[in-house]
Formats: C-alpha cells, sequence, structure tokens
C-alpha cells in the first residue's frame, strides 16, 4: 500500500466551498443584512432618547412615532434575512455534507480490499461520520458567524468613534485585551482537544471491543476487567475535560471583568462629557447599548477559529482517502475462462514477513485442486491471490496463459466464485445475500440453492427466500451461514470455484452430497478447495501440501503417500476418521 | 427477554423531557454539596453584575442628569462599582470551576454507568442488536451527551440565573416597564413549549438515520473483499446513498426545526427592546421614571433577552443531548434476566453437570432444544456430535450459561447452576467458542486475559508455565512468541491462530468443565494432534465436552452424544454416532 501523496501545497478548508459559491455568497449577504441593520438598532434608540430630551428642554411636543416606525421596520427586516440566512444555511451545509459522504464512498468502493484492511474499516467511518460532522459546522457556523461577527465589530467601532472618538478608544481598547487573552487560552485549549480526541478513540476501541467479545467476555467473567480499562480510559477523559475546564474557569471571568472596565470608563469619563456638555444622554446609552453588541462577536470569532481548526484536521484526513491512488483496472480481457490456471514463482510479502514463498503450479482446467497444510501456511493467502483481492510482489498469475490483471475485473470476479472461511452475511434478506452478485438469474439462483443443500432449510422459513437475516447471521448456525456462501458463490456459475475451508463448518454427510451435487450440476468447473480433510479430496487430480508459505510437495494422493513424509504424518493423523468416510461410499 | 433496543425504543411510552432531566440528576445526587456552592457563586457573580447596572443608571439619574450635576458622586460610584466587579471576578471563577466540575464528573459517572451496564447484559442483548448500531449508540450518543456537558452546560445555567435576575430587577424597579418588557418572553414560552416536541422528534429521527448510515457503513466496510470478490462495489454505494440521502433528509429537518428559534427569539427581544424605549419615553414624560434608569433598563432588556437568544442555541444543544440521553436510557434500564439465584441446598450427585428436562428458545416462536436430559460425569470426555444447525451450540452455550432454559433446569455439581456467583461457575466451566475473539494487544495479553494467576509471571517464568501445560508446541508457532502482536478484528493473525490462542487461554484457566465448540475447525490436522494430546493430558478430573463434526477429534470420547433437530440422544457406541451421523437425516 502506498501511502497518499502529501502534496506541497494542500488546498485549505476554504475550497470546499467552490462548487457552492453561489449559495455562499447568498449565505454572507444575508448575513451581512441582518447585522448591518441590526447595528442601527442602537442609533435609533439614542436619537429617540436624544429627541425626547430636546423636546423636554425645549419644551415642545415629543413625538415618538418616526422612532418607532424606523424601529420596527429595522426589527422586521433583521428577521427575515436572519430566517432566510438560517433556512440556507442549513440546507448548504448538509448539501456539502452529502456531496461529500458520496465522493468519499464514491473513492472507497474504488479501492482494494488490502486498502481498506490497511486504513481499517473504523477509521473510514470516523472520515465518513465525524470527519463530515466537523466540516459540516464549519460551513453552517464559522463562515456565517466570522463574517457578521467582522462586520459588527468593525462598524460598531466606526460608529463609536464617529459619536465621540476620545470615549470610543478607550472602549475600543478592550477588543486586543479580549481577543488576546482569549486566543492565548484557545492555543492550549486546542492541543488538550486533541489530546482528548485520542482519549475518546481510547474508550471508543475499548466499548467496541467489549461489545464484540462480549460472549468471551461473560465465558471467563472478566467483565471487571473490561470495566477496569473503561475506567483507566474514563478516568482520564475527565482528567483533560478537567484541565479545559480549569483553563476557561479562567478564562471567562478575566473577558467579563474586561467588560465592566469599559462599561467603568464610559460612566466614568461618558459621565464627565455629559456633565461637561461634550457629549449628549443619548449618545451616552448608545456607548452602553454598543459595548454589549461589541463584546460577543470577539468570543464568536475566538470559538469560530475552533471549529475552523478542527474542520481543517478533517479536511486534511478526508483529503488523504480522496487523494489515495486509485487501484488501476488496467485489464481488458473479457472473454470466457476456460479455467487453465498458472503460478509463476509467486511471492507474497506481508510488511518484512513472506506469506508466501516462491509458488509455481499449474491447474488444468476442469480439475479439481486440493491445498491442504498447517495453520498460517498462507492458504487462504493463496487463494486471495488467485480472486485478485491481493496482489503478487514478485512472479505472475496466469489464467488462460493470461496475466490475472490484464483481465477486467468485473468480468474476472463474474467467472471466479470464492467461498470466504469467515461467514460474511450482510443484514438482507437470504435472497439478496445469494443472489449478490447482480448478474444472478433466478434459474441459476434456484440451482445454486439446491447444489448447497439449502432447500429444504429455506423451506422452513417463514418468508422463505425473503427471510431478512440478521447482521453476523446469529440467526444461523455455522453450516448454514458456510452454505449460504457457497450459495452465493455459485450463483455466478462460475468456472472456477474457491473453497477456502468450506469443510470446517459443515458436517461429513452434508458435504459429500453438496461436492456430488457441485459435479453434477456445474460440469467442467475447475475447483481450488483449500482443506484439512484429507479423505475428501484423495480423488483430486492434485494435492498440493503448503507449509510456511511453501510448497511442499504436490501430486496425487497415491504419488504423495509415497514421496511426502509430511503428507503421510498429515494423513496418518487422520486416519481413523477416513476409515469410516470409506466405508460410508 | 426482549432485548433489541429498536423495538423497545419503538414500544416505550413517550417520555418529556424533565422525566428524562429527573433521571439524570439522580445520578449526581451525591454532588449536592458542590451544587449549593456553585449556585452560592452563581447568585453573588450575577447578583453584582446586575446591582451594577442599576448603580449606573442611579448614577445618571442622581449626578449626571440633573440640574446641579456632581461628577465627585459619579467617582464615588465607580469605586464601588469596581469593587463589586473584583468580587464578582471571583465569584465568577468558582462558578465555572464548580458548575463545570459537577459537569465533567457526572458525563465520568455516565459513561461508567453505560460501560458496567453493558459488562453487566447477557449474551441474549447483543445479539438481538447490531454491533455497529449499538457501537454508534453508545458512542454518538454519549458524545453528544459530553458535548453538553463539557461545553453547554456552565452557559446553560450561567444564562438561566443572569436572567432570572434581570427578570426581577426589571420587575422590582417598575413593575408596569418590567411586566410591558417581559410581555415578548412569555410569547417566546410559549412558542417554545409548542415546538420542542417537533425539535425533539426531528432530533431523534436524525440521530437514528446517524446510527443507520454508520452500521451501514461497517457492515460493508469489514466485508469489503465480499464486496470485491462479487463484483459489487455498486452495492456498497447504492446502499450507501441511500442511506447518506435519508441522512440528508433528516438532517436538514433537524438543523431548520434546531436553527428557527434564533431568528424568532431576536425578533421578540428587539420588540421588548421597542417597548422600553416607547413605554419608557411614556412613563417619564409622566414623571413616573428617569432617564438615567432607561439606559439601565434597556441592559436589562439586553441581559434578559440575550441569554435567552443563548439559550435558544443551547436548547437545541440540550434537546440532542436528552434525545441521546433518552437513547442511553433504554440500555440503562434494561435488567439482567439471568440473575443468580438462592437455591435449596445440593443433592450429592456423582455427576459434575445435568440437564434436567431442559427446553429452550430464543425466542417465543421457535423451540430449538426440546425436553433434554443428560448428565456429564467427572473427568470423562464426551462429544456432541451431529449435522449443522441441530443444536448443539445451544447446548453448549447453556452448560456454560450464556442463557438460561426456558424450562427444566441445568445442575452444576448436584446445584442449580443459576445459583453459582459467576465468578465461581466461570472458573469451573472453560468454553472455547465458536468464533473466537482476540482484543488489541500480544499473545500474552490475549492468553492471560482474565487470567489472575499469572498477571505477574515474567514472559520466562510464563513461558515455563505454557510448557508445563504441554501448550509449548502451540505456542512456538507464534514467529515472536508471547510477544506477537495482535489486532482485534483484523486479518493479520489466522482464524486457526486465533483458536490457538483461545484454545491455550482456556487451558491456562484450567477449568473443571472445559467445552471445545468447533474449537478446532480451522486448525490443521497435525496441530489438531497436538492439541488432543494437551487435552488429553489434562488433569484427570477435568471433565471435556468436545463439539465437532470432524470425526477424529471424538474418538477418543467416552460417551457421544448425537444432537440433531433439537434432541439429544445418547449414542451407544461410536459406530452407532458413525451411524446416525452418516445417514441420519440432516434437518437445518
Amino acid at each position: 500500500m502506498e501511502k497518499p501523496d502529501i502534496k506541497p501545497k494542500q488546498p485549505g478548508i476554504f475550497s470546499i466551498l467552490k462548487p457552492y459559491s453561489g449559495l455562499v455568497a447568498f449565505l454572507i449577504l444575508f448575513a451581512i443584512f441582518s447585522n448591518s441593520v441590526n447595528l442601527w438598532l442602537p442609533k435609533i434608540i439614542s436619537h429617540g432618547i436624544n429627541d425626547y430630551i430636546h423636546s423636554y428642554f425645549t419644551h415642545t411636543k415629543y413625538n415618538i412615532n418616526p422612532t418607532l416606525v424606523k424601529f420596527s421596520g429595522a426589527v422586521v427586516f433583521i428577521f427575515i434575512f436572519a430566517y432566510l440566512q438560517t433556512i440556507l444555511q442549513t440546507y448548504t451545509s448538509e448539501k456539502v455534507a452529502r456531496d461529500l459522504r458520496t465522493r468519499l464512498s464514491d473513492k472507497i468502493s474504488r479501492q482494494s480490499s488490502v486498502f481498506i484492511e490497511d486504513v481499517t474499516p473504523s477509521k473510514l467511518l470516523t472520515n465518513l461520520t465525524a470527519d463530515v460532522d466537523s466540516i459540516k459546522l464549519f460551513v453552517s457556523q464559522a463562515l456565517v458567524s466570522i463574517v457578521s461577527s467582522a462586520l459588527t465589530i468593525v462598524g460598531a467601532s466606526i460608529l463609536l468613534l464617529t459619536i465621540n472618538w476620545k470615549l470610543a478608544l478607550c472602549v475600543i481598547a478592550i477588543i486586543p485585551i479580549i481577543g488576546g487573552t482569549f486566543f492565548y487560552v484557545l492555543k492550549k485549549v486546542r492541543a488538550l482537544f486533541i489530546k482528548s480526541r485520542g482519549v475518546i478513540d481510547w474508550l471508543n476501541k475499548v466499548i467496541n471491543e467489549s461489545i464484540l467479545g462480549s460472549a468471551l467476555i461473560r465465558v471467563i467473567n472478566s467483565q471487571q476487567m473490561e470495566f477496569d480499562k473503561f475506567l483507566r480510559a474514563n478516568s482520564e477523559a475527565r482528567d483533560i475535560g478537567m484541565s479545559i475546564l480549569r483553563l476557561f474557569a479562567g478564562l471567562i471571568p478575566v473577558i467579563t471583568f474586561t467588560a465592566n472596565m469599559a462599561t467603568l470608563t464610559i460612566l466614568a469619563l461618558g459621565g464627565h462629557f455629559v456633565i461637561n456638555n461634550t457629549m449628549n444622554l443619548g449618545d451616552f446609552a448608545a456607548f452602553v447599548l454598543y459595548l454589549s453588541q461589541l463584546i460577543f462577536p470577539i468570543l464568536v470569532i475566538g470559538f469560530m477559529s475552533n471549529i475552523i481548526a478542527a474542520a481543517t484536521a478533517s479536511f486534511q484526513r478526508i483529503n488523504g482517502v480522496l487523494n489515495a491512488t486509485d487501484t488501476s483496472d488496467t485489464g481488458t480481457i473479457t472473454v470466457t475462462l476456460r479455467g487453465d490456471i498458472e503460478l509463476k514463482d509467486v511471492t507474497v510479502t506481508y510488511g518484512q514477513k513472506p506469506a508466501l514463498k516462491q509458488i509455481s503450479f499449474s491447474v488444468k482446467a476442469g480439475s479439481k485442486i486440493a491445498v491442504i497444510g498447517p495453520t498460517a501456511a498462507g492458504k487462504s493467502q493463496l487463494l486471495y491471490l488467485l480472486t485478485g483481492l491481493i496482489k503478487a510482489n514478485a512472479g505472475e498469475i496466469l489464467f488462460d496463459g493470461r496475466r490475472i490483471d490484464d483481465y477486467n475485473s468485473e468480468s474476472f470476479h463474474s467467472q471466479v466464485g470464492f467461498v470466504f472461511q469467515d461467514s460474511i452475511i450482510f443484514n438482507m434478506s437470504i435472497r439478496e445475500n445469494i443472489a449478490f452478485s447482480d448478474t444472478v438469474t433466478d434459474e441459476s439462483l434456484e440451482k445454486a440453492i439446491n447444489t448447497a443443500e439449502l432447500r429444504e432449510f429455506v423451506d422452513t422459513l417463514p418468508d422463505k427466500l425473503s427471510s431478512i437475516v440478521s447482521e453476523r447471521g446469529s440467526s444461523l448456525s455455522g453450516g448454514q451461514k458456510q452454505r449460504i456462501m457457497l450459495a452465493r458463490a455459485l450463483a455466478i456459475n462460475p468456472k472456477v470455484l474457491l473453497l477456502d475451508d468450506f469443510t470446517a463448518r459443515v458436517d461429513g454427510n452434508t458435504e459429500n452430497k453438496i461436492l456430488a451435487n457441485v459435479q453434477r450440476n456445474y460440469p467442467g468447473l475447475t475447483l481450488i478447495s483449500v482443506t484439512q480433510k484429507i479423505a475428501s479430496v484423495e480423488h483430486y487430480d492434485q494435492i498440493i501440501l503448503l507449509m510456511q508459505g511453501e510448497i511442499i510437495a504436490s501430486g496425487k494422493h497415491d504419488e504423495l503417500m509415497h514421496s511426502s513424509p509430511e503428507y503421510v504424518q498429515i494423513f496418518n493423523s487422520q486416519q481413523s476418521t477416513s476409515n469410516y468416510e470409506v466405508q460410508s461410499k | 427477554m426482549k432485548y433489541n433496543l429498536n423495538d423497545l425504543q419503538a414500544n416505550a411510552p413517550k417520555t418529556s423531557t424533565w422525566t428524562s432531566l429527573g433521571k439524570l440528576l439522580k445520578l449526581i445526587e451525591h454532588e449536592r454539596k458542590n451544587l449549593i456552592w456553585a449556585l452560592v457563586a452563581i447568585l453573588i457573580n450575577s447578583g453584582l453584575n446586575l446591582e451594577g447596572v442599576l448603580i449606573m443608571g442611579r448614577t445618571i439619574d442622581k449626578y449626571i442628569f440633573v440640574l446641579h450635576k456632581n461628577y465627585n458622586g459619579v467617582l464615588i460610584n465607580c469605586g464601588i462599582l469596581l469593587a463589586m466587579y473584583l468580587v464578582s471576578l471571583v465569584a465568577s471563577y468558582l462558578q465555572t470551576i464548580l458548575m463545570g466540575g459537577v459537569g465533567q464528573r457526572m458525563l465520568f459517572t455516565l459513561r461508567n454507568a453505560i460501560f458496567n451496564k453493558l459488562q453487566l447484559l447477557p449474551v441474549g442483548f447483543f445479539n438481538q442488536n447490531k454491533a455497529g448500531d449499538l457501537i454508534s449508540r453508545i458512542n454518538n450518543d454519549t458524545d453528544k451527551l459530553n458535548q453538553f456537558f463539557s461545553q453547554s452546560l456552565m452557559q446553560f445555567i450561567g444564562s438561566l440565573v443572569t436572567m432570572t435576575g434581570a427578570g426581577i430587577y426589571l420587575l422590582s424597579i417598575n413593575i408596569k416597564l418590567g411586566s410591558a418588557t417581559l410581555l415578548p418572553a412569555v410569547v417566546i414560552l410559549i412558542f417554545t413549549s409548542l415546538t420542542s416536541p417537533w425539535v425533539k422528534r426531528k432530533n431523534a429521527r436524525n440521530l437514528k438515520s446517524v446510527g443507520g448510515m454508520s452500521a451501514e457503513i461497517q457492515e460493508s466496510l469489514n466485508n469489503f473483499k465480499v464486496i470485491i470478490a462479487f463484483n459489487r462495489r455498486d452495492y456498497f454505494r447504492k446502499k450507501f446513498d441511500g442511506a447518506n440521502q435519508q441522512n440528508y433528509s433528516t438532517a436538514i429537518g433537524a438543523g431548520i426545526a434546531n436553527n428557527t428559534y434564533l431568528p424568532v427569539y431576536s425578533l421578540f427581544s428587539s420588540m421588548a427592546q421597542l417597548i422600553v424605549l416607547a413605554y419608557g419615553i411614556y412613563l417619564i414624560s409622566i414623571g413616573q421614571f428617569g432617564v438615567g434608569l432607561l439606559v439601565s433598563y434597556f441592559t436589562y432588556a439586553n441581559q434578559f433577552y440575550n441569554p435567552l437568544r443563548q439559550l435558544a442555541s443551547l436548547w437545541a444543544n440540550f434537546q440532542t443531548a436528552i434525545a441521546g440521553w433518552d437513547r442511553i436510557s433504554h440500555i440503562l434500564t434494561l435488567e439482567n434476566d439471568m440473575v443468580t439465584v438462592d437455591t435449596a441446598a445440593a443433592e450429592t450427585s456423582s455427576s459434575l453437570l445435568e440437564f434436567r428436562n431442559v427446553h429452550f428458545s430464543y425466542d417465543e416462536s421457535k423451540e430449538i432444544l426440546h425436553n433434554i436430559s443428560f448428565k456429564l460425569e467427572k473427568g470423562k470426555t464426551y462429544a456432541l456430535v451431529g449435522p449443522t444447525g441441530g443444536g448443539k451450540t445451544t447446548t453448549a452455550s447453556l452448560i456454560a450459561r450464556l442463557y438460561d432454559a426456558t424450562s427444566g433446569t441445568v445442575l452444576l455439581d448436584g446445584k442449580d447452576i443459576r445459583s453459582y456467583d459467576p465468578l465461581e461457575r466461570t472458573k469451573k466451566i472453560g468454553f472455547i467458542l465458536q468464533e473466537p475473539f482476540l482484543f488489541t494487544g500480544t499473545v500474552r495479553d490475549n492468553i492471560l486475559y482474565g487470567n489472575e494467576l499469572y498477571v505477574n509471571h515474567t514472559n520466562e517464568q510464563l513461558e515455563q508455565v505454557i510448557l508445563d501445560a504441554n501448550l509449548g508446541s502451540l505456542l512456538a508457532i507464534f514467529e515472536q512468541g508471547l510477544d506477537t502482536k495482535v489486532l482485534s478484528n483484523s486479518d493479520s493473525i489466522s482464524l486457526g491462530q486465533k483458536q490457538l490462542i483461545a484454545f491455550m487461554r482456556a487451558v491456562l484457566r484450567n477449568p473443571e468443565l472445559l467445552i471445545l465448540d468447533e474449537a478446532t475447525a480451522n486448525i490443521d490436522t497435525i496441530t489438531e494432534k497436538l492439541l488432543s494430546d494437551i487435552l488429553n493430558k489434562l488433569p484427570a478430573t477435568t471433565t471435556r465436552v468436545i463439539i465437532a463434526h470432524r470425526l477424529n477429534t471424538i474418538e477418543n470420547a467416552d460417551e457421544i452424544y448425537f444432537v440433531n433437530s433439537g434432541e439429544v440422544i445418547l449414542a451407544g457406541s461410536f459406530d452407532h454416532a458413525m451411524e446416525m451421523l452418516l445417514h441420519g437425516k440432516r434437518v437445518s
């Protein structure tokens, strides 16, 4: 797996908005509308007060109506645009999130299974959920908030300066003080946030394992131990939470105090100006009102810088996936396979460790091959190789004399059936599970079900083939799951069938029936079967003995009984069983 | 017992926000002292800030907006204000640290409670719920609570107190103007209470679709190799697109619902200012009010409505948190139906384990085991054979009490198995499960998992223990021995190797009764021979129950039971068992 290249110039988080520039422009426009009118409100009030005081001193009749009309008009205007803005905001952010998820899933769906294993499904899950959410938050909140907050701060400052520049300068002085403290603390908090994210991952890992391993935990009675594990992670999470809290506990009072100092300045200095008649009382009121409008935006910008930082990190992670190199499907051959298979000096390494070393063998179309060998011999890897799920590090894999990579993967996979060792059952109906490939016809579905000896079982179900199988197939027995997986592989009418330890969970009686069915219903099929049981493969055309990633011996049963001591050893270890199997024929 | 959370949720009576909140608060009853101190700090802080505004208004009316202006008076009041602000600086710090501390500890307690409950629930719970859904429920929902408790709670309470205080000042300075100013708030309150069920519903729906989406992703990604091998990359895309689209529409619904409050609240708070301006100036003109107080009034109105606006955005947070809490509390209210019962004294019994007329069904519709009776003697080896789907694993699960019999009794050492303390029971019974599970860590971690005995052994000492238990040959299969790294749920280690680890884990626990459920199915026959030698060398008192359909694994069995279509029949001999296995009708 190649790591996705990190380009020298990463596109910034704002680049995500490019396709939505129309929506974003309107969003910002609405925000500017409602906020600039909002700035005007204290002005209207201060005029109202001034007019009243004027009429009070000149003993003329005060008419409040123009003020009320202006104020009401402004309020309604703000409401309309603010409401439009929130709708647009939700719509835009969800659209961005949905499109991003679609892009991600589209990208993931084109990757190899090795890529998924490497990146790990849980990381991809985080990319698709939490990371997308944090970008969504950026679009829905950060963008608009920053624009409107900046507008409010600048606008209010300018208005204050025009009212009384001396007093305004004193009040505006709080902006850098509050802003500075805030950024300083947030910088520290951010480091803690990153740490807390790690702890949350840890917590989730403990939870996940305790759910997936629930049966084992109950068998061993290790609930307390799991709880202790959890407690350690949880205590750490609490401690980090407390550290963050302490920082905020220091920050908030400082901000309030600074703001209060500004109020005090307005009272002391503004009061002085009013007493000296260099400022009127309406303007004094305006100062008090603007001050309360000023503080909040400073805080908002600080908070938003956090959201932007989180969104940027998420965006980089998502980009890592989006920029990963696609699996190159260069194959173009779509011919029907005959089923000749040849491996030449194939080597597969996992990290430092070779899983398969210099494997060579060939298989004639229509023949039956068995692969036997001890645990961790590389048998499953060999099958993965033959399905193209993993790639060889060296050597060649040929189907009908042509390299496996030259085949169009769609056409190739529709001719090679694979029954996996572990039960993989999807949470959908039995029919959909078996007819998983979309090339399956009703006829081939029937044939596959009958061949896998599933008919009887299916008929006992209340909804027959439409019965829904729960996730991980918990409602099915191990053998039932295996047989469904076999039917799934057979339903595509494969030319080559790969069985990975199919017999492990199916009883001998059923196994024999099924293999006979396969023989009868799928003539000419090339069969490669990884198995533990020699008895069921004695008559196979070739038996390959694999140990520690190497082929120790290969040939027909009788040959191996003469040439390979390892084979004889395995054979003997199964002797008693074989007797009965032979008798039963 | 029904453990399916989605069904339970659908059938549960609707709980109101307040009952949910009440249940939540029960978790912090012991924090009462801290809460009281926090409240005191909040009251002092808010009180001083509010009083400050009043002093300012009075300063204007007394010293500035009068004929005999008095700047000294202004300065004296400024001094008083400064002192008050300093006190509130301290109070504000205490308020945050105390209140936030309670929030953090509550979150901590809550997480512990959930995890603890998860550990208390039986296997049935995990089989009835999708793993993906369960994980998402717990991770996402606790995260929602986390966000609320660590970020919004303090603001929430602070806003609430400031608002109440401002309201009191508004009313007490001038009852008429005060009532008029608060009138829009009443409208807001009505609006909120009318809309909040709608908002809650929208959010719950969204949370559910998020859960559905992560379940979809998990299922597809974990089974990606099937998707590739069967050419169904489009399947993943299609399934995901469906879930994504559904999530999109529920999220827009929830988003619009959540965002309705803010503009509406702003509208009404502006209305309040309008009322202050119009009615206030009218009152001044008839001599019932002062201009300075009018300025204070604007500030109070702001201090009342701004927190209210904040509460609006926090309210949505609060609703999400409550929705999350609701989903979690469904788990917390589940009770384990497999309690330890008191029982009459033990019968003296020669058998280690006995089934007496046991019936069992996972759900009411279909009985899996019908009237099973058998006895297992100490030190003997038993084999359970039979076709797939016949009930072997279910029988074994009942022996290990992963489930309780629907009727009939299972006796362990002559005592009802349900009367054993779990610790005692699990010490006696070892069970190697069909699907081995490993924890992320090393081979050593996994072998010693849940085994206190050897925790403090060095690797060398442990290796000796393993050799003594005849397990050395198995350990040798792992390249880096005890330190071989293991990742949970990964293909880096083969299924056969996982089974070996599970085998070593169970044997080292030295149980009186060891159940192997197809535990060697994916192990080659040579290694399997090793395993059977190890089994033979177990202490003479150990009873073994081997579930298999591979016949060589059971040749050494003293007794063979044939398990098929929910019946357990003693097979007279190995040949008899063979006969039944080979020719018996398979009933799936």
